[in-house]
C-alpha cells in the first residue's frame, strides 16, 4: 500500500514538473516576443501602412468607419487603434504596442490549440518557432491589424478543432464569436469560414449529428452581421479608388511567401539561397513516412488551412484580380508552424532533435538579420529622409513625394519649414481618390513646382509603375545634384532648377 | 495493450479512399506531367528525352496506382457451410527439418472437417540431404508425403507432381515456412461456393519481421503489396497468386495443364488461369505467417528471382497480347510486372542531378520555384494516398529499400532480356552470415561520384541557385540509399538494430 502511495506521489510530482516546466516555456516564450520586439523591431522608422493606420485612426469613429470603408480593409483594428491612441497616447511606440499585445497575447492560444491537436511537446516546440518567427515578430510590431487577425483566427481555429473534439455548446459560441470577429478583423477571414466549410464537407463523418445545423446557423449570423457593412461600402462606392497597386503573383512570389514565413524579410541572396534549398521539403515528406503515424482530422484541418487560402489568393489574383500579399494571408501561418512541428515530431528522436535545433537557429537567424540589416527589403526609413532633409534643405527648396500616399510617413517625421508636395500633385486634405500619374501633364506639375523654387527634393518610394518615368524627365531637364539611397525602393534625390 | 503483431495483422482493413482526393491528384499529376513536357524551354535534348521517359514512368505508375486502390473494399458471396474436399500441399525443398514440422503440425490444426495434408518432398530431387528425414517426419505425424524422384521444374514440378497423386475438390498451398492459422480453410472455404471462382489469395504475413532489419524492412515493402494494391485487384478480377496462402480449384488448375514451370510459377498460372475466365479472390486477413529472408544475401536473391520472374512474364509472355484477359486484367498483369523497370528510372533520377554537377547540363531550363510550384503538391498529395490507402503503414524504410534495389532490377533486366538461365532457389529459411556490403558499392560510388560532383560545381558555379537545388537532389537520393546500405553491413542482421523503430513505430 505505501508502495502505491509512493508511486501515485511520485507520478503526481512528475506531472506537476511537466506542467511547470510547459508554463515556464510559454511564459519564456512571451518574454521573448516582448524582447525581440524592444531589441529589433520597435524602434524602426514609420512605415507607409503604419502612418495610414495612425492617420484614420486619429479621426472620429465616424469618419474612421467613412475612411476604412473608402480603404480595402474592415473597421474594427482602426477603430480600437482609436481608443488606445486615445488612451495611451500617440506615440509610435505605443501605438506599436497594441500590435505587441495580440501577439503575446496569440502564444497561450497558439499553445493551447497544438495541445488539443498533438503531443504537448510538439505544441511546446511549435509555439518555440511561433514566438521567434520572424514574419510574425515584424508584424508584431506594425502599427497594422495583422496580430489582431492572427490572434483572432487562432481562437477561431481552437473552437473548430473543440467541434470537432467536443461539440459542445461552448464551442459553438466560441466559434461563433470569433467568426463575428474575425470578419471585421480582415477580408481575409472569410478564406478561413471557407476552410471551415470545406473541411466539414469532407470530414462529415467526424462532426457531431448537429453540425450541419449549427454551421448554417453560423453562416447566417455573420452574414447578417457583416451585411451592415457591405452594404455602407456598396452605397459609399469608393473601394476601388483605394485598391493597391499589385501585379499578378508569379511561382516566386508563392515561395516568398513561404521564405518570408519561415526566415522573414531578407535581401535577395539570402532569399535565394533559402529558396534553391525547396527539394528538401521532399526529403522531410519522406522521412515523415512513418508506420502508424496515422493523420488525425485536426492535421487535415491545417493543411487545408495553410493551402486553400494561399492556392486561392495565388489563383485568384491571376485570373481574377491581383490580391496576393503574404501579410494578408498571415493567418494561415501558425497552421504552417504547428504542421512543422507535428512532421518533426514524426521524425527519429535523434534527427528530430537536430532538425529542431535547426529550425530555431533559422528563425533566429531569420528576426536577427530582418532586425538590424538595412538591406532588409521592406524596411522604409521615412524618419531618416526627414532627418535628412531637416538638417540640409535651405528655405527656397521644395520637397516632393512620389507615390503620393508617401507623405504620410514622411509628413510624420518631417518639421522642417519647407513645402512637401506629391507627384502627381495631390490634395489629402480633399476627399477623393489619388489622382492618377498622366505622363503628358508631368512637365506642366514640375513647372508648377518650380516656381518660387530653386532645388527640389525627391523622394521616390512605392513604385506604382510611374517613378522611373519621373526621375528620367527630371534627369534631362534638370541638373541632379544628389542622390541617396535611405532604405530598400527609397530613394532620395536633389535637382537644381535655377541660380 | 493490442498486440503488435495483431496490429499489423488488422493493417490491411483499410476504409476506401474518398474520390475527390484521387480526381485531386489525377489533375496534379496531369498538370505536372504537362508542364515538364511542354511548358519548358528544352536545354539539353539527350537529357529532356531521357527526363520525358522516366517521367512518362512515374505518370503512368501514379494513374495506375490511383486507378487500381480507387476501390478496395468489396464483398464476395460466401456459404459457411460449404465443406468440400481439399488437399494441402505443403511444398519442401530441403528447408530445415524444425521448420516443416512445426508448418505441418499446425496444418493438421486447422478447423476443417475434410481434408487431406500432403507434405511434397522435392529433396531428394534438389540433392538435399534432409530428404529421408521429412518423409520419416511426415510418417511420423500421420501426413501423406509424395517425395518426387523425377526432377524438372522446381516448385511447379512438385506441385504439379501431387496433383496427379491426389483427388481433393480444392488444392491449398503452403510453403513450408508459412504456418496457418486454424481458422485459414473456415476463412477462405466459403468463397468457393461460386463455381467460378478459380483461387482465393491470403496475404504473405513474415511473422519474423521484427528479427532486424532486413526482415522489418522486407515486411515494410510487402505491406504495399497485400495491402491496397490486391485489394483493389479485387475489383478487376486480377488478383495473382503469390506461390502460398492459397486455395486453388482443381478444376481451375487442371484447366491450364498445372503450375506454370516458369521461375515465377504462381504469378503466370494466375494469369492463364484468368485467361480461362476463372474468378479470384484476395481476402486481405492474415491467415498463415511465414519467414522474411533474414540476411542481406538471401534478401537481395530473393528480390532478384521476383524481377526476374516477372520481367520474363513481359518478353515471353507478353501480357497485352494474352487472349481472353479483359484490358482492366491486361492493365494490372503489366503494371505489376512493370514495377521491375523502375530501377532504371531510379538510375535516370539520379544521374540528372549529376549531369549539372559534373558538365553544368540540365534536361529543361525553368526557374527553379516554377518547377517546385508544380513538383510539390503533386509529390504530397500523391505520398497522403499512400499513406491513407496502405492503412499508414507505408514507411520511408519501404520506399527506400523499393527505390535502392535499382541494382537487382536492373540486373534481373538484363539477365531477362539476354535469356540467362536462372535456376529456381528457395529464399533460405535460416539467417546466413557475412558482411554483404559488396552488394551496395553502386550506392557507395555514387556516394562518392555526388561528393566529388558538387565539389566540382561548386569551383565552376559558386553558390548558384542551380547549384544548391541539384545538390539537394543528389542529397535527396542519398538520403533513400543510406537505409539499404544499412542493411548491407552485419550490425543490421542484429535485432538490436531496429529496437527504436519497434518501440516508436511498431508499439
Amino acid at each position: 500500500m505505501n508502495i502505491v502511495n509512493y508511486e501515485f506521489m511520485e507520478k503526481t510530482q512528475n506531472n506537476s514538473l511537466q506542467v511547470l516546466m510547459r508554463f515556464i516555456i510559454l511564459c519564456f516564450c512571451m518574454f521573448i516576443a516582448v524582447g525581440i520586439s524592444y531589441l529589433f523591431f520597435q524602434n524602426q522608422s514609420l512605415r507607409l501602412d503604419e502612418s495610414q493606420s495612425l492617420w484614420q485612426s486619429s479621426h472620429s469613429s465616424k469618419m474612421i468607419i467613412s475612411l476604412i470603408g473608402q480603404d480595402v480593409h474592415v473597421p474594427l483594428y482602426p477603430l480600437l487603434l482609436h481608443v488606445w491612441l486615445l488612451i495611451f497616447g500617440t506615440d509610435i511606440p505605443v501605438a506599436r504596442t497594441l500590435s505587441l499585445i495580440f501577439f503575446v497575447l496569440s502564444i497561450p492560444i497558439f499553445y493551447i490549440l497544438g495541445k488539443r491537436l498533438y503531443a504537448k511537446d510538439t505544441s511546446s516546440f511549435a509555439t518555440v518557432l511561433f514566438s521567434i518567427s520572424p514574419f510574425m515578430n515584424w508584424y508584431a510590431n506594425e502599427i497594422r491589424m495583422y496580430s489582431l487577425f492572427v490572434f483572432v483566427a487562432l481562437i477561431h481555429m481552437y473552437f473548430l478543432i473543440d467541434i470537432l473534439k467536443n461539440d459542445s455548446r461552448r464551442s459553438w459560441i466560441g466559434f461563433t464569436v470569433s467568426s463575428l470577429v474575425g470578419i471585421y478583423t480582415h477580408y481575409f477571414f472569410f478564406l478561413l469560414l471557407l476552410v471551415d466549410f470545406i473541411f466539414y464537407l469532407t470530414n462529415r463523418k467526424n462532426f457531431g449529428f448537429n453540425a450541419f445545423k449549427n454551421f448554417l446557423r453560423v453562416a447566417l449570423i455573420t452574414s447578417a452581421a457583416f451585411l451592415p457593412w457591405m452594404t455602407y461600402v456598396f452605397f459609399l462606392g469608393k473601394i476601388s479608388n483605394a485598391s493597391p497597386n499589385l501585379l499578378s503573383p508569379t511561382s516566386v512570389d508563392l515561395f516568398n511567401m513561404f521564405s518570408e514565413f519561415f526566415i522573414g524579410f531578407q535581401n535577395d541572396f539570402i532569399n535565394t539561397i533559402f529558396l534553391s534549398l525547396w527539394p528538401i521539403v521532399i526529403l522531410f515528406g519522406f522521412l515523415a513516412l512513418r508506420r502508424n503515424m496515422v493523420i488525425q482530422p485536426g492535421t487535415i484541418y491545417l493543411i487545408m488551412v495553410f493551402s486553400i487560402p494561399t492556392t486561392i489568393a495565388f489563383f485568384g489574383s491571376i485570373y481574377i484580380r491581383p490580391i496576393f500579399l503574404s501579410r494578408y494571408l498571415i493567418f494561415t501561418m501558425p497552421a504552417m508552424y504547428l504542421l512543422m512541428g507535428w512532421v518533426l515530431s514524426r521524425y527519429p528522436r535523434f534527427l528530430m532533435y537536430v532538425l529542431s535545433c535547426l529550425a530555431v537557429l533559422t528563425f533566429i537567424f531569420g528576426f536577427t538579420v530582418e532586425g538590424l540589416s538595412e538591406m532588409t527589403p521592406t524596411k522604409e526609413n521615412y524618419r531618416e529622409v526627414a532627418t535628412y532633409l531637416e538638417a540640409n534643405t535651405l528655405p527656397s527648396d521644395i520637397i516632393v513625394v512620389s507615390a503620393p500616399f508617401t507623405i504620410y510617413p514622411f509628413i510624420y517625421y518631417y518639421h522642417g519649414f519647407n513645402k512637401v508636395l506629391t507627384l502627381p500633385v495631390w490634395d489629402q486634405n480633399k476627399v477623393g481618390p489619388i489622382p492618377s500619374f498622366k505622363e503628358d501633364q508631368l512637365p506642366g506639375d514640375i513647372n508648377s513646382i518650380t516656381k518660387d523654387h530653386t532645388n527640389m527634393w525627391l523622394i521616390l518610394s512605392y513604385d506604382q509603375g510611374y517613378s522611373e518615368k519621373i526621375r528620367i524627365y527630371l534627369d534631362t531637364h534638370y541638373q541632379r545634384l544628389v542622390i541617396k539611397k535611405i532604405s530598400p525602393g527609397l530613394v532620395l534625390y536633389e535637382y537644381k532648377f535655377s541660380y | 495493450m493490442i498486440n503488435q503483431d495483431e496490429k499489423i495483422k488488422r493493417e490491411f482493413i483499410s476504409p476506401d479512399i474518398g474520390n475527390e482526393i484521387l480526381i485531386v491528384n489525377t489533375i496534379l499529376t496531369l498538370i505536372y506531367f504537362y508542364t515538364i513536357a511542354f511548358a519548358f524551354p528544352v536545354g539539353n535534348k539527350i537529357l529532356f528525352g531521357i527526363l520525358i521517359f522516366g517521367e512518362v514512368y512515374h505518370v503512368y505508375q501514379a494513374l495506375v496506382y490511383m486507378y487500381t486502390i480507387k476501390k478496395m473494399n468489396y464483398e464476395f458471396p460466401r456459404n459457411m457451410a460449404y465443406s468440400p474436399s481439399v488437399d494441402v500441399f505443403v511444398t519442401v525443398a530441403g528447408e530445415p527439418i524444425d521448420i516443416v514440422s512445426n508448418t505441418v503440425r499446425a496444418v493438421q490444426k486447422m478447423d476443417y472437417p475434410n481434408f487431406k495434408v500432403y507434405v511434397l518432398n522435392d529433396g531428394f530431387v534438389a540433392k538435399k540431404n534432409n530428404w529421408h528425414d521429412i518423409e520419416s517426419m511426415a510418417y511420423h505425424l500421420g501426413v501423406g508425403v509424395i517425395t518426387r524422384k523425377k526432377p524438372g521444374w522446381a516448385k511447379a514440378g512438385n506441385i504439379n507432381n501431387a496433383l496427379m497423386q491426389t483427388k481433393g475438390e480444392f488444392i491449398v498451398i503452403f510453403d513450408a515456412d508459412h504456418v496457418p492459422h486454424d481458422d485459414f480453410l473456415k476463412k477462405l472455404v466459403p468463397y468457393l461456393i461460386d463455381p467460378k471462382v478459380g483461387f482465393v489469395q491470403s496475404p504473405q504475413f513474415y511473422k519474423n519481421y521484427a528479427k532486424n532489419y532486413i526482415t522489418l524492412s522486407s515486411w515494410a515493402q510487402q505491406e504495399l503489396f497485400f495491402g491496397p494494391l490486391c485489394k483493389g485487384r479485387n475489383g478487376f478480377n486480377a488478383v495473382p497468386m503469390c506461390g502460398t496462402n492459397m486455395i486453388i480449384r482443381r478444376d481451375a488448375l487442371s484447366s491450364v495443364g498445372g503450375m506454370n514451370t516458369s521461375i515465377t510459377e504462381d504469378f503466370v498460372t494466375s494469369m492463364y488461369i484468368h485467361q480461362k475466365g476463372w474468378k479470384s479472390i484476395y481476402i486481405p486477413e492474415v491467415l498463415a505467417e511465414g519467414l522474411a529472408p533474414e540476411d542481406f544475401l538471401s534478401y537481395y536473391k530473393q528480390q532478384f528471382r521476383w524481377a526476374r520472374g516477372s520481367l520474363d512474364v513481359i518478353f515471353s509472355n507478353n501480357v497485352f497480347f494474352q487472349k481472353g484477359l479483359t484490358w482492366q486484367q491486361k492493365l494490372q498483369y503489366f503494371s505489376a510486372v512493370s514495377f521491375y523497370f523502375s530501377g532504371i528510372i531510379v538510375i535516370i533520377d539520379a544521374l540528372i542531378p549529376l549531369m549539372f554537377l559534373f558538365f553544368g547540363i540540365v534536361p529543361i531550363i525553368t526557374s527553379t520555384m516554377q518547377l517546385a510550384a508544380i513538383f510539390i503538391p503533386y509529390i504530397f498529395v500523391t505520398l497522403y494516398i499512400l499513406e491513407k490507402t496502405s492503412n499508414f503503414s507505408f514507411s520511408f524504410r519501404a520506399l527506400a529499400f523499393s527505390m535502392s534495389g535499382f541494382m537487382i532490377h536492373v540486373a534481373a533486366l538484363f539477365s531477362s532480356i539476354t535469356g540467362q538461365k536462372v535456376e529456381f532457389s528457395i529464399t533460405p529459411k535460416k539467417q546466413q552470415s557475412g558482411n554483404f556490403v559488396y552488394l551496395v558499392i553502386p550506392h557507395v560510388f555514387y556516394i562518392v561520384l555526388a561528393l566529388v560532383g558538387i565539389i566540382f560545381a561548386f569551383v565552376r558555379e559558386g553558390l548558384s541557385a542551380s547549384f544548391i537545388t541539384n545538390t539537394i537532389w543528389v542529397f535527396l537520393n542519398v538520403s533513400v540509399f543510406i537505409p539499404f546500405i544499412y542493411a548491407s553491413i552485419p550490425s543490421a542482421m542484429k535485432q538490436e538494430s531496429i529496437k527504436k523503430i519497434l518501440i516508436n513505430e511498431y508499439s
